[in-house]
């Protein structure tokens, strides 16, 4: 082996630090990891409110347009067609 | 805990039982503490780290989905924190000997002059000469140094660990490697 990896070797087999065997949970920890869990939970259920809060809208919306769709795509103007209806009448009744 | 005891517990925090959720941080505080202990950032407080990645699992619970056994899952979240934390500290580019204290250079010289393994009494000095070397690498190559050589993992092991494919790590090694023997080459190079 290269004297240098075998340094290096040697070098990293003392720098390991001991298995340390007990890690007691810091005081505390387990309520905000609680908490963090049920954020999440509440944050979770807050998304799927505003889904069916826009789909919702997405529904309002196309009935609206297929309501209005027949007066604004109208082929003749219903105004226009009541006078020539009235002028209609008008040139009758001057007829002797 | 099994899988599939993990796997009840976690279908009743679902349900939303807190004592099952408790259950699940427990089993996997040891695991996390041991993984942020050893891939530690040398400026950050390890109480903090653990903080950090214990409220990630638990805020992303839900999320888990059982592809991956549970504790692999919780060590990738561990790992890529701590990898992110160490992302954030700079980056020494070159390690000098006037860079080093006493029990450093006399480490350096022990190893160059002796074949055994060091004392006892120069495993501190030993392990921050370490840290010295490390913190010329990349941050994810250093991670992968400290789980290599420090924590003894193998490459399936840290594959699991990571996430990363062995290739990957493999070439990261070894280009981590050939780093760190340029340095040490030249620190040996200054002491002579």
């Amino acid at each position: 082996m290269n004297p240098i990896d075998d340094q290096l070797n040697r070098l990293f087999r003392a720098a390991r630090k001991p298995e340390a065997g007990d890690f007691p949970v810091p005081f505390g920890l387990e309520t905000r990891a609680l908490a963090a869990w049920r954020g999440a939970g509440r944050r979770e259920a807050g998304l799927f409110d505003m889904g069916v809060l826009a789909r919702g809208l997405v529904v309002a919306i196309v009935i609206m347009g297929a309501s209005l769709w027949p007066v604004l795509h109208q082929t003749t103007d219903p105004f226009s067609a009541y006078l020539q209806d009235s002028d209609t009448t008008l040139a009758s009744d001057e007829t002797p | 805990m099994t899988d599939a005891e993990v796997a009840e517990c976690l279908a009743r925090g679902r349900e939303g039982d807190e004592k099952a959720v408790l259950e699940l941080f427990h089993y996997m505080y040891p695991h996390v503490a041991k993984l942020v202990h050893a891939n530690l950032p040398a400026k950050e407080s390890a109480e903090d780290l653990i903080q950090k990645v214990c409220i990630k699992v638990m805020s992303h619970l839900n999320q888990f989905s059982g592809k991956v056994p549970f504790l692999h899952w919780v060590s990738r979240i561990a790992v890529n924190t701590c990898l992110n934390q160490i992302r954030h500290e700079k980056r020494r580019p070159e390690i000098r000997l006037a860079d080093l204290s006493e029990d450093e250079a006399n480490v350096i010289e022990q190893l160059a002059t002796t074949p055994g393994e060091l004392d006892a009494s120069q495993k501190m000095a030993a392990s921050e000469l370490v840290e010295k070397l490390l913190e010329g690498l990349k941050p994810a190559d250093r991670l992968l140094m400290k789980l290599m050589y420090l924590d003894g993992h193998n490459v399936q092991e840290i594959a699991k660990l990571t996430g990363w494919s062995a290739t990957l790590i493999k070439v990261r090694a070894f280009r981590a490697r050939a780093h760190l023997r340029k340095h040490y080459t030249l620190l040996m190079k200054e002491n002579a």
